[in-house]
């Protein structure tokens, strides 16, 4: 019975569609999170009858075949890049890209990781980490003596100290944008790592062509939406109760011929 | 000739079919663009053993072919810039490494180098055969429902969307592809929908009934089998005690 197989598949799928929808759920309130999408595409399909082929010495052909499809397998799991909604913090260091562009950020392996969530620190030495403490590229020092940090929409960091009338630039941030950003390894921790699927990282100043703007005092929220997440799961349950019957139908045909005499 | 006995057994030899083909049906319930098939069936008629026999014609059952339904799909909106559903008839054309192929499957995405290609990496083809690149500055990318591309170095080409006078001899070649021998048409009047990918059309209920439909037909044509199976088995007993 091939349809045993073929819903096991479809249950399969439906099975991933789920943990997929539940990871987005469980992220939306993950800053800069980006919703993922299963896509499914057919399997492999069994020629019993070849669409074209010649029926007869005549020259008529077969004009549809019979070809038996053998289930569903997941095309790929992809996310979906669109804006998340600016969450206004207040914070200082709360960052958010409007537009394209990822934060480069320095691993401690010495790899380069990159984010969109920028929801950033200083470090014990003054410098601008992330919430793990891995250091925002290029790397900027905070003066001690700041009382207060300005960061442009084009990434210059501006800090403000006493007895100095005009604020004192200490540093410009950088922006990273890849071809395929569908193509980018997620790390967890909001970290991605370029691969060669995404191609190599083109860096350049926020606001530049080609880049978005920084918002200080912003948080990209995630761009899950929660009526899209639940509709989407009980369309994935009820594909999966539905698969069950055939397995469930399939199991009694099977029992049918065995009770055969 | 326990002739019952074979037309039973091809009658449940389709049924098996089919159940493959609602399975099959039922598993891309939720596959991007896909078409729902439905087994066609046909009445085989057999020519008498002979002349004298008390047989009259017998009729099997035959499944000589497959039909595609092809109704759109629903729409489902995700928002990601490079997912485009064709509304109405078209598909698009893919180059892959063993030829050009057709696909509904609208969820687009752009490969390291720029190139604008499926999910699995194939090359989309504009209307002039040629592939689609971008380079990392051109910004947002707008598909006009035409099919023409522009970012903000202006108008990159139109991707191709072609149609066949036979839809239903297309070869379903897996990965939602399909391959055909037949010349291409340019469809007149293209409609895409950036930002939408084509659900499945596949209905549900219909398949759940039709389902339900087999298996209650493959009991009967199994309780058929058993009858012809008792006759043989009352013949072999009271005739055999008689003798």
């Amino acid at each position: 019975m091939q349809s045993l197989s073929i819903a096991a598949t479809g249950m399969m799928a439906q099975q991933l569609n789920v943990e997929v929808i539940s990871n987005n759920i469980a992220n939306m309130s993950t800053s800069g999170f980006k919703r993922q999408r299963a896509e499914f595409q057919d399997l492999l399909y069994q020629n019993l009858r070849r669409v074209g082929t010649n029926s007869s010495d005549s020259g008529t052909i077969v004009p549809s075949g019979v070809q038996i499809g053998l289930g569903v397998k997941t095309g790929s799991v992809y996310r979906v890049m669109t804006q998340g909604d600016m969450n206004n913090t207040g914070n200082k260091l709360d960052l958010a890209v409007q537009g394209r562009g990822y934060f480069r950020v320095q691993m401690p392996s010495g790899t380069d990781a990159y984010t969109r969530a920028g929801n950033f620190q200083l470090s014990p030495t003054g410098q601008i980490v992330t919430s793990d403490g891995y250091t925002v590229a290029p790397g900027i020092t905070i003066p001690p003596t700041a009382t207060d940090i300005t960061i442009s929409n084009d990434g210059q960091v501006q800090a403000t100290i006493p007895g100095q009338t005009a604020p004192q630039i200490v540093g410009q941030l950088e922006l990273s944008s890849f071809q395929n950003e569908g193509g980018l390894d997620p790390q967890g921790d909001n970290l991605f790592l370029e691969t060669a699927a995404s191609g190599a990282p083109t860096t350049g100043n926020p606001a530049s062509i080609g880049f978005g703007t920084i918002q200080q005092g912003f948080l990209e929220t995630s761009n899950v939406n929660a009526v899209t997440e639940i509709s989407d799961l009980i369309t994935a349950q009820r594909a999966y109760e539905m698969n069950a019957k055939v397995i469930t139908a399939s199991d009694e045909m099977m029992s049918t011929t065995s009770n055969l005499k | 000739m326990e002739n019952a006995l074979l037309i039973g057994l091809s009658r449940q030899t389709a049924m098996m079919r089919q159940m493959a083909v609602i399975a099959n049906n039922l598993a891309n319930m939720n596959t991007t663009a896909y078409k729902s098939q439905n087994m066609l069936f046909d009445e085989y008629v057999m020519p008498n053993a002979s002349e004298q026999s008390p047989d009259k014609q017998l009729s099997f059952v035959q499944d000589y072919g497959q039909m595609r339904n092809l109704a759109d799909g629903e729409l489902q909106t995700t928002g990601n810039p490079l997912d485009v559903a064709i509304a109405g008839s078209g598909m698009f054309k893919v180059q892959t490494p063993n030829g050009i192929r057709y696909t509904r499957n609208g969820h687009l995405q752009l490969d390291a180098s720029g190139q604008l290609v499926t999910s699995n990496g194939y090359a989309v083809l504009t209307a002039a055969g040629t592939n689609l690149t971008f380079t990392s500055d051109e910004g947002q990318i707008t598909i006009a429902s035409d099919g023409t591309v522009t970012t903000d170095k202006g108008q990159r080409g139109k991707i191709a969307l072609v149609d066949f006078a036979n839809m239903q001899d297309m070869k379903s070649e897996g990965d939602n592809l399909a391959s055909t021998t037949q010349a291409e048409q340019q469809v007149a009047n293209p409609r895409m929908i950036q930002g939408s990918i084509e659900g499945s059309n596949v209905k549900p209920i219909l398949e759940m009934t039709n389902m339900i439909d087999v298996m209650r037909s493959y009991e009967s044509a199994q309780k058929l089998v058993d009858a012809a199976d008792d006759m043989r088995r009352q013949a072999i007993t009271q005739i055999g005690s008689a003798v």
